[in-house]
């Protein structure tokens, strides 16, 4: 029991043992930086798919780092939350490191790239795993501070705007975290989430926790771009290089905020109905400001962007929803999502490769000459927009199942209307840069390489089959864990301190 | 084993009915293309989703659950928006994106009716339920799903795609989605959730009855004054799926035969009169009424299956859709019986409707096969129409008389009466066979007096032109474009044309309006200012500290 539990840990060690040699060694040729990080992300692939297997044979697992009994110590969980959120990561993880070994040729110094990229993976991971509240805000900055380096990679005058804003817009809002994490700790004495959800189940909820849910709501909303806190989004997400704009869409948002909301909300603080009803209207405020402003956009990746405020706004409207099928709904769209905005981004990132711009105005009649790009791009927009067989579309029949159940009529309507525009702004993408007739100035264009072919065909294929993760008997393993975590409450805190003493 | 087979599929007399004809239809539609499409590229996938739609569509036909049927259902507006891509025309694009959203939103609403159903009756197999249309959500249900057919079969106001694709996209795909299966699918599930699945109640079925007058009407108005072939005949598709709507809704047995019959009739005489307008497109290159004229002679065969299918569109007897509109009738008579007084509004739309037709259809065949050729076209002289095209022509125009003749010998014995259960008992007398005599009695007297009375009296000399040279100015002539433009001009209704050119009755048109409306306003206070994100940052803290805090 112990041995295996000791695999937990392992999610941080190998990527910062993998920023740490690439920073080392990695100077010294690209192919080895190439295959350091390729090394690196494979491993925590595997492995992160191996505990799902682990979480299935043995239940929930507990880690207690140095050996110091918490709440003392430092504590580790894998529950299904965790091995769910572990896999979304490092599965996004490892096609994006492919697809930067050709994309990021480019760049000058590519091991500062793939170190930064480590230290963020890390600090995902770091977050996903940690059981102490503290630690997890070290590794939420740990990720925040690579991030807003990566945004501004390219170095030109709009990314380092675009960082500028990020930086500014993220540091208050983990200053609202922190400031949440002290006053819960003051009023708890312990750090140990578990045994803080066990405190504050036994304690009334005083007007302390209800602001402590204030600034948590604003940290983490911010952090998981919800409107009115999506600022910074739209401006970081286009700036960044294709492969990181796949990551901080694709993972980063929900890692740091959708998982910390569920975390937090449900399995700490416990969910209430004023959070719940809340949570389900800034949700479905996402989704309609993110679908008109998407709608409106001629950039392609801010276009992605907005979108992924929207989509944000769909899982923020299903897990608020707080019923079992909500959860579920939530939890299975934000798999989805991350999979088919990062296939989205990273197509946008070989559009660019292609046609050197992210203007649609500019393009034009690409299936012609580039019909494996236009191919992608229809697999990732039907899948986002919903349409049968997609991934996408099992989720989105899901969440409005799910709405509807829970007898918000009103909810359901929204999440129709802004599906609409979501086929919309796809079609427009579709119309503006794919049909048509072949502009002038693309009658030459490069090729895409292989890697970045070869990373785009894995995430298409994973949207593709995506919907079976719903078959009865295959949601057993992997999408039911994550959301009877969350459903458990505050009573999912007894199994941990067990574990843990 | 079964038992899974029984939840996800069933097969009855309704979805064998459909079944048979969109595998027919499919066929031809392959056979035309062989023609039609030669020498184009990408034809392989062309083919394939041409299969993949006959697949989707078999599927939707005879699945069972609901979410099966919306999984086939929505790949098939994914297959139509790839397949209308193969045209060539500069607004293709447009049109494909435009169908695509009001299929492609009408299924996101349907999900909404599904996900409704399930919350009323726990159940998803569309065999077990019964719905009565008593509550709020029930109602809400029907509505959803009824607005994913309508714009299936492209009725109104989810009509706008029809028009547009008729005229931009190639005509096999044409005549394959918008006028024969997308037909069969809708109406196919029109009736099955009026049926089947809810109990309507009467305000609902004359709120169907509405829905299908006004779509009569209100489409082949518009189709009068249409100047392009295709898009013309894209109007009267969607003026043909009232008929259907409205036998449907009078919701007795002889009403309902009457829609479902329709809905065979129209597939078959509307893809003939498609593909008579590919034929003609692919002959002079020009789907323009005013550029067209006088083809009667280059392309007989042609003439002679578009007149057919004209005749049996603008319901003249005894082609076959005159049989089905005379069910109609019946049907909205019918109706009578249960009191009110407004079966004779539906009475009148749909007679005037017909007759309507009827002028629109002389205008069209006047301007495309009959008068003078225009000069400023080249008829292509390697006669390209070959027989695969023809085929496909020759063999739903003589089904257009085959259904009119024996209409109750073959199709409804067959087909109709055994899909709705019931075997009506028709109220009017009507003999096709003897009124074929009569008819053709009539048209032999009239021809005998025609010829007799011309022998006797006319005088013939040539036209006075005035001392032009006609010769010189090739298009003085009369084309037939121009036949109806003056009802452009009568009071109400040249408001309402001018509206309708302007798309104000366009959902599409409207829903982007009031978009790009809204995305002004959020772009004007997206101004990437760094403090003014900070200040809805703060704005909206403030606020969740009062709501909660309070």
């Amino acid at each position: 029991m112990s041995n295996i539990s000791s695999i937990i840990p392992l999610f941080t060690a190998i990527p910062l043992g993998g920023a740490f040699v690439i920073s080392l060694i990695g100077r010294k040729a690209r192919w080895i930086s190439d295959l350091l990080a390729i090394l690196t992300a494979l491993v925590i692939c595997v492995l992160s798919l191996l505990s799902v297997r682990i979480y299935n044979m043995y239940g929930v697992l507990t880690y207690s780092v140095g050996g110091w009994i918490p709440p003392v110590g430092i504590g580790m969980v894998l529950d299904g939350l965790t091995t769910f959120m572990l896999v979304v990561v490092n599965l996004v993880a490892f096609c994006v490191v492919i697809y930067s070994i050709n994309y990021m040729e480019r760049f000058t110094s590519k091991w500062k790239f793939y170190t930064l990229f480590f230290l963020m993976v890390a600090g995902m991971n770091g977050v996903i795993i940690s059981g102490d509240i503290f630690n997890f805000f070290v590794f939420l900055e740990i990720a925040s501070v690579a991030s807003y380096a990566l945004v501004a990679f390219g170095t030109e005058k709009h990314e380092l705007e675009a960082a500028f804003k990020y930086a500014v817009m993220g540091t208050i809002g983990s200053l609202f975290i922190l400031l949440g994490i002290a006053l819960l700790y003051g009023y708890t004495s312990t750090l140990n989430m578990a045994d803080m959800a066990n405190v504050l189940a036994q304690k009334n909820t005083t007007n302390l926790t209800l602001m402590v849910s204030v600034m948590f709501l604003m940290g983490f909303g911010l952090k998981a771009a919800i409107v009115p806190f999506h600022g910074w989004l739209p401006d970081a997400h286009p700036s960044a290089p294709a492969p990181i704009s796949a990551m901080l869409s694709g993972v980063l948002i929900k890692s740091l905020g959708i998982y910390a909301i569920c975390r937090i909300f449900f399995n700490v603080i416990g969910i209430s109905q004023p959070i719940s009803s809340i949570l389900m209207f800034l949700g479905a405020l996402s989704m309609v400001v993110g679908g008109l402003l998407a709608l409106g956009q001629w950039d392609l990746k801010r276009l992605l962007a907005y979108s992924s405020i929207s989509q944000i706004g769909y899982i923020v409207l299903a897990i608020g929803l707080a019923t079992p099928l909500g959860i579920l709904a939530g939890l299975f769209h934000l798999f989805n999502h991350s999979i088919f905005k990062s296939l989205l981004f990273l197509n946008s990132g070989s559009v660019e490769y292609i046609t050197g711009t992210r203007d649609l105005k500019k393009m034009g009649g690409l299936s012609q000459n580039a019909p494996f790009t236009s191919t992608i791009n229809l697999i990732g927009s039907m899948s986002i927009a919903g349409i049968p067989p997609f991934s996408g579309f099992w989720s989105k029949l899901f969440i409005i199942v799910a709405v509807v159940q829970a007898g918000r009529f009103g909810y359901a309507f929204w999440a129709i209307l802004v599906s609409i525009l979501t086929l919309a702004m796809y079609l427009k993408v579709t119309k503006y840069a794919f049909s048509g007739s072949l502009k002038e100035s693309l009658k030459h264009i490069k090729k895409v390489p292989v890697f970045m072919k070869l990373s785009m065909a894995i995430l298409a294929v994973i949207t593709l089959i995506g919907g079976l993760l719903l078959v009865p008997g295959v949601d057993e393993l992997f999408l039911k864990p994550a959301a009877d975590t969350m459903l458990q409450g505050v009573r999912y805190s007894t199994g941990i301190l067990t574990g843990l003493k | 084993m079964l038992n899974l087979s029984t939840y996800f599929f069933k097969i009855d007399q309704l979805s064998i009915f459909v079944g048979i004809f969109i595998v027919f239809f499919s066929i031809l539609t392959i056979i035309y293309s062989f023609g039609f499409m030669r020498r184009q590229k990408g034809l392989f996938s062309y083919y394939l989703y041409v299969v993949l739609t006959l697949v989707a569509s078999l599927g939707a036909v005879f699945s069972n659950n609901l979410i099966l049927f919306i999984v086939f259902w929505g790949f098939l507006g994914l297959l139509l928006y790839l397949l209308i891509g193969y045209g060539k025309k500069e607004t293709t694009n447009s049109t494909a994106k435009k169908a695509f959203i009001i299929i492609g939103g009408t299924d996101a609403i349907m999900l909404l009716g599904i996900a409704f159903v399930w919350h009323i009756t726990g159940l998803l197999q569309m065999d077990k339920m019964s719905i009565p249309l008593s509550t709020r959500p029930a109602t809400l249900a029907y509505l959803c799903l009824a607005a994913g057919a309508f714009a299936k079969a492209g009725a109104m106001p989810f009509h706008t795609w029809v028009p547009d694709t008729a005229e931009d996209a190639p005509t096999p795909v044409v005549a394959f989605l918008p006028a024969s299966l997308d037909k069969l699918l809708g109406i196919y599930f029109l009736a099955r959730i009026s049926l089947d699945i809810f109990q309507l109640n009467p305000s609902m079925n004359i709120f169907l009855m509405a829905i299908g007058s006004f779509t009569i009407m209100a489409a082949v108005m518009m189709a009068l004054v249409q100047h392009d072939l295709k898009r013309l005949l894209g109007y009267h598709a969607v003026s043909q799926v009232g008929y259907m709507v409205l036998g449907i809704g009078t919701a007795n047995p002889i009403g309902i035969a009457g829609g479902l019959f329709h809905m065979l009739n129209n597939t078959i005489y509307k893809s003939c009169l498609f593909f008579g307008a590919g034929a003609v497109e692919k002959e002079t290159g020009t789907t323009d009424l005013g550029r067209l004229g006088g083809l009667a002679k280059i392309m007989p065969i042609t003439f002679v299956t578009f007149l057919l299918a004209s005749l049996a569109i603008s319901g003249v007897p005894p082609f076959n859709g005159f049989a089905s509109k005379w069910l109609i009738y019946q049907g909205i008579i019918e109706t009578a019986k249960a009191g009110g007084h407004l079966w004779v509004i539906w009475l009148i739309a749909a007679m005037f409707g017909s007759a309507l037709t009827l002028a629109s259809f002389m205008k069209l065949v006047h301007a495309v096969f009959l008068g003078q050729p225009s000069r400023n076209i080249k008829v292509n002289e390697e006669r390209i129409v070959g027989s695969s095209m023809f085929a496909p022509m020759i063999t739903l125009a003589s089904l257009c008389v085959i259904f009119g003749v024996f209409a109750y010998q073959i199709p409804l014995k067959v087909f109709i009466f055994p899909s709705i259960r019931i075997w009506p008992r028709l109220s009017g007398v009507w003999n096709a066979g003897a009124a074929t005599i009569l008819i053709l009695a009539g048209i032999v007297i009239g021809s005998i007096i025609y010829l007799f009375s011309t022998a006797v009296k006319t005088r013939r000399t040539e036209s006075f032109v005035g001392g032009e040279d006609v010769k010189s100015h090739p298009d003085m002539r009369v084309s037939g474009t121009e036949f109806y433009n003056t009802i452009q001009e009568i009071g109400l209704l040249r408001v309402i044309y001018k509206l309708a050119k302007k798309k104000v009755f366009d959902l599409y048109d409207v829903g982007e309006k009031i978009s790009s409306g809204f995305i002004k306003v959020l772009r004007y206070i997206h101004n990437g200012v760094l403090p003014t994100y900070l200040g809805w940052c703060l704005l909206g803290t403030i606020i969740l500290f009062w709501i909660l805090l309070r």
